[in-house]
Parts: C-alpha cells; structure tokens; sequence
C-alpha cells in the first residue's frame, strides 16, 4: 500500500516538473542508448567477421615481391612465373597456385577505345577469386599453354564499348595492338575497395607474359591454403620454397613478402573492440554523469517539498516511507532515462545495420539489464537525498519556509 | 480519566551558544472530550506546547502521557505511529498536497496506517461528509475556495478517528465569515464527543472553547473553566 502511493506520488512529481525531469535524465539516455548501440553494433560486427571467416573454405595469402629501396631492388629481385611453378610443384602443402601479371592496356572495339586493367592468370583464377562466368567460358590451360589470344570480360566492359558484354562475346577486339577473341563474360561481382572486377579483362598468363606485357615477372603469386594449416605453416613453407628459388643464402632476408589476408578481419574484430571500449567509456561518464545529475535534482526536489515531507510525517509517514517514496522517484526517473535511451540506441543501431548490411538483433538480456542498470544508478544516487528528506524533524519541516 | 498528562514539560532550543527556552515548565490534564483553547502573545511558546503534545517533536525534559502511556521518551517511527493513530492535524495554512484530489488527500493518514483502499475511498468519503464536502472529492486544492480546503484539512485530520484534533490557528488565513463557518464545524464535533485542542490568540475564536490556557514567556499564566450554562 505505501509501495503503491510512493510510486504514484514518484510518477506525479515527475509530471509536474517534466521538462526539468527529462533535462535530468539526458546523459542517463546517452548512457543507455552507448550501451544498447555497443551491445548490437558488437555483437552484428562480431557476427558479419564469423561469417566472412567461416564462408572461407580456405585461407588466401598473396606474395609480392619486396618492396626495395631503389628501381634496381625490385628487378633484381622479380617474382617470375618459374617462381609459383616451382611452389605448385612442392607437395608439402596441397594449396593451390595462381600467379597474375596485372597490367594496363588499351582496349580498342570498333570505334571505341578505353583504357582497361588487364589480368594475366591461371585458368585456376576463376575459382579461386570465386567468380563465376555468367556467358560463354573461361579459358583452359590449354588455351593458357598455347598461348592462345583469348579474353573473358568483367560484366560493364561492354557499357564502356557502348555496346553490351554479353554481345562482345564471340567478337574480337584490339586489346595493345594484338587481336583477342572474346570467350566469355563474368557475372558482375561488385567492387572490393580498391579494383572493379566488372571493369577488367582476363587473358591467359602465358599469353600475357609472351605476347602483352612481354616479361616473366608476375605482379604477385595468390596461394590458396586448405583451413586445417595454419596460416603461420603456409607461410613458413611458402617461404621455404621461395628462398630455395632465390638463391637466399642464410640469415638473409626475404625478397619477397607474404600478406595473410586474416590479418584483415583481425584488423577488423581490434576495430571493433575499440569502438566497443570507446562506447563503453561513454557510457560509464554518462551514466555517472547522469547519476550526478539526478542526486543533484532530487535534493532540490527535497528542499523545495521540505513543507510537504513535514506534512506527510505529521499524518504518520515513517521514515521508511519517506525514503522509499524518494527513492522509487529517483529510480523511476532513471527507469524513464533508461527507457529513452534503449529507444535512441536500438535506433542508432538499426541505422548502422542497414548501412553496412548487418543482421539487427538486440539480446533482450541486454534491453533489461541495461534498464535494470540505470535503476541501480537512480538506487545508488537517490539514497542520499531520500534520507536527507527521511531524517528531517516534522516539527522543522513544517515550519520551513 | 485523562486522556493527556502533561507535567513539568520543557524545551530548550539551541541557537549557537545562545539558548531559547520556549516552553518553561508546563504541566495540565486534559480529558476526553474537552474544547481547549490555548492563548498567548505570539512567540509565547503557543506552537512548541502544540508540536510537543502533537508528537511531532519532543520534550527537553518532563513527562507526557498520552493515554496513559509515556511518550516523551519516543522518537521517529514510534511518534509517527501515535500521530497516525491518535491526532489529528489542522494547520493555519492548511497543508494540502496541491497535486491531489481531495479525496485523495483525506485518505493520506490511511494510506500511511496501511488501510486497505476499498476501506480508504469509504472512510475518505465519509470523512468528506462529515465537513459538507462530499460533492467536491475530485476538486484539487486549487479548485477549492480557502474554507473548503479548511474543511478537507479537517476532514483529513478526522478520517483515522483520532483521540486529540489539533489545530494551530485554524481561521487565521481565512475571512472572518468563513472563520465562523470552520468554527461553527469544531463546535458540531465538540458536540459529537470530539476532543479538540485549538491555538489561536483571537479572543473571540477561543471564546468557543470551554477552557482556555493562556500562555505567556513559556509558562501557563492562566487556566480557566467557563461555566456550564
Ligand atoms: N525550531 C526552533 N528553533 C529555535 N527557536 C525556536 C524554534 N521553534 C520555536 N522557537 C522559539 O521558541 C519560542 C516560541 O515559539 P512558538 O512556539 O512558535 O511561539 P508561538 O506559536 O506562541 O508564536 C519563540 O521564541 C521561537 O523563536
Ligand atoms: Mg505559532
């Protein structure tokens, strides 16, 4: 019974000082909403890597060749097509191989021309970049061994040509002044950040090497590991095969570098770590904040029904209602805060799921305890002002002015 | 039988090094169903005496027995139970709480004595009655006219029947016809067996009582009967 008319006198304070009750609550509402956006960010972002990593059958890493100081570092020491033949001939590990040569070349069809990416590779490459071929082929090793003048194009190529990809196919083109036969068409992939494989031409290597780009250097070697190695095994055999090849004597170091593409998502999940800890922080200030700022308001609320508090202990009020009255009105505001701010975080959240394509899920342990968590804050900073006001004498209460 | 006991009651207030003694040594019997009023100057003590024997505060020294038991010598939650149970409140400016209905400032003392709400609303509405006010019970303060909010102040003070009705300057924020009207309803519950207690320093309100103490620097100076007519 004084539960009840203690949260109904809470909730009718609140009303009639509203716009100063929810000023209150603002940074309880940042806290809540850093830690409801946190929680569903994290945990989407946490979920998109498990996916990207466990979509992988494989691990992918690429060896380039080193990065030297001068022009003459990096002739001296190429990456050749010898070099990935004699890591595809190494049984250790069975990864697969696929050497590229990436170049620019003018494209010429008809009236139109256009400067295009052209990719030298493997008949491998197609699998192993995990594209498919939406018209016609892709082109063979035997094709790749013969030499053979046979293109397969990203799928808005033929836009540019001002006609359609799918067209092309059959057609040749003009592509740095050697006639290819277009065989086929890759079904459109979207950018990965810094190339369009829409955009670009595959040629065979070997093609490319004689009778394109005229050189043996690839541009890197992609080296396709089975998930049950470690991609510290892969490297150390790459490795071991590549200073074979190069004549590296030992103690010197490596010409060449090896990128595990994991390190990406590892990069990512440290993003998203940072990010979590940053909201975090923002959350612990604000909640501190927000408790700061309602213990600061409940003992004006006190001061102000100083007259009330001594009424209501005149007409046998105990101590312990007055304290429970106070208190339930300080966790009542932060339950509202708290309310407010699960609103604005699940917002914030969904907005960043549908720009990076994320799965919106919110735990609904994580809505209540953030709720509960705000309550403990209005507990903890409304204690003091509700004994304040369940200490005063009536006798003085009611005398104050 | 008395129903209040007081003997040798003092209070000391202390102001720094300076202290005030406002009561003095102040002793009286009152019985159950009297009209007191207790007179004096202003700053005579008139409110620490009704504040002492109200339960709202205690005494320095002295004994006091409220139904025969010793009060004095209680504090905090134990006077809250005895003015919840025992007294009833009227206060010069009336003390309502100015977001509340009247009827739901009528049913306050029950809701702190744990009564059920079916049992407050009934009581509540009685009591409402009982000072002609029935009709208003879901006017707010500010809806009501300086007498009604008297008569809810009675009526809120009457709804846990209380031993002692006490009022401290009831009519001193009201026009003298009102006044008379608040006065005339103190006479009608005297007359229903209701033990009043009323401070006031208006001749002409004290003269509706049977008795009057007059105080004076904290020592009753007078303490006189009128003659049953
Ligand atoms: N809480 C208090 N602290 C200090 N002095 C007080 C307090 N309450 C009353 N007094 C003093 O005690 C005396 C009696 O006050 P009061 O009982 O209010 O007189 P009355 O009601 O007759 O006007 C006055 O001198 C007053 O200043
Ligand atoms: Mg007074």
């Amino acid at each position: 019974m004084v539960l009840q008319e203690s949260i109904s006198t809470a909730v009718d304070s609140i009303r009639a000082n509203l716009l100063r009750s929810l000023l209150t609550t603002i940074a309880i509402v940042i806290g809540t909403a850093s830690v409801i956006a946190m929680v569903g960010i994290g945990s989407s972002a946490q979920r998109a890597i498990d996916d990207s990593i466990s979509n992988l059958s494989a691990r992918t890493l690429s060896v380039y060749p080193s990065r030297g100081r001068g022009s003459q570092k990096i002739s001296a020491a190429p990456l050749s097509i010898s070099d990935a033949d004699a890591l595809l001939k190494d049984k250790e590990i069975n990864w697969r191989v696929s050497p590229e040569i990436r170049g620019s070349k003018s494209l010429k069809y008809k009236n139109e021309s256009i400067s295009i990416s052209v990719i030298g590779a493997r008949e491998s490459y197609l699998s192993i970049q995990g594209y498919e071929i939406d018209q016609g082929t892709f082109f063979t090793q035997r094709d790749d061994l013969a030499r053979k003048r046979v293109a397969i194009i990203g799928s808005s190529v033929g836009t540019e040509l001002k006609t359609s990809s799918k067209a092309l196919v059959g057609q040749d083109i003009d592509l740095g002044g050697v006639t290819f036969k277009i065989i086929g068409v890759t079904k459109s992939e979207g950018s990965s950040g810094w190339s369009n494989p829409d955009e670009q031409i595959y040629i065979p290597l070997l093609t490319a090497s004689d009778r394109v780009f005229g050189r043996d250097r690839v541009d890197s070697i992609r080296v396709e590991v089975p998930n049950t190695y470690t991609p510290e095994e892969a490297m150390i055999s790459i490795e071991r095969v590549l200073r074979r090849e190069h004549d590296i004597g030992p103690g010197e170091e490596n010409n060449f570098r090896i990128n595990d593409w994991s390190q990406f998502t590892d990069l990512q999940k440290q993003a998203t770590a940072i990010f979590s800890a940053l909201l975090i922080g923002i959350a612990g200030i604000s909640l501190m904040v927000g408790g700061i700022g309602v213990m600061n308001i409940m003992l004006v609320s006190v001061t102000e029904r100083t007259r009330e508090i001594g009424l209501r202990k005149a007409l046998g009020a105990t101590q312990q209602a007055i304290l429970l009255q106070f208190i339930i009105e300080a966790v009542t505001l932060c339950i509202i805060g708290g309310i407010i701010g699960v609103i604005f975080g699940s917002s914030l959240y969904f907005l960043v799921t549908v720009f990076q394509d994320w799965v919106f899920t919110i735990p609904f342990s994580a809505i209540l305890g953030s709720v509960m968590f705000s309550a403990c804050v209005g507990l903890f900073f409304g204690i003091w002002p509700a004994r304040k006001a369940a200490q005063l004498e009536p006798a003085v209460a009611l005398r104050y002015e | 039988m008395n129903i209040i006991d007081v003997k040798n009651i003092t209070k000391h207030y202390s102001l720094g090094t300076q202290t005030v003694e406002a009561l003095r040594g102040i002793s009286f019997g009152i019985e159950q169903g009297e009209f007191i009023a207790i007179m004096g100057p202003s700053g005579s003590g008139k409110s620490t005496l009704m504040n002492i024997i109200g339960c709202l505060d205690s005494p320095t020294d002295g004994t006091y027995h409220l139904n025969n038991q010793e009060v004095s010598t209680l504090e905090g939650d134990e006077l809250a139970g005895i003015r919840n149970k025992e007294i009833g409140f009227v206060f010069q400016n009336f003390h309502l709480l100015a977001r509340n209905s009247a009827l739901d400032n009528v049913m306050l003392p029950l809701k702190y004595a744990g009564v059920d709400k079916v049992d407050q609303i009934k009581r509540g509405k009685d009591a409402l009655s009982q000072v002609g006010l029935e009709s208003r019970m879901d006017h707010q303060p500010s809806e009501l006219s300086g007498g009604q909010q008297q008569r809810v102040a009675i009526a809120r003070a009457l709804v846990n029947n209380p031993s002692i009705l006490f009022a401290d300057e009831p009519t001193g924020n009201l026009d003298s016809q009102t006044g008379h009207d608040v006065m005339q309803l103190f006479h009608n519950l005297h007359q229903q067996g209701q033990t009043i207690i009323l401070i006031t320093h208006e001749n002409e309100v004290a003269a509706e009582a049977q008795r009057t103490i007059f105080i004076k620097d904290g020592l009753i100076e007078s303490d006189t009967r009128k003659e049953k007519l």
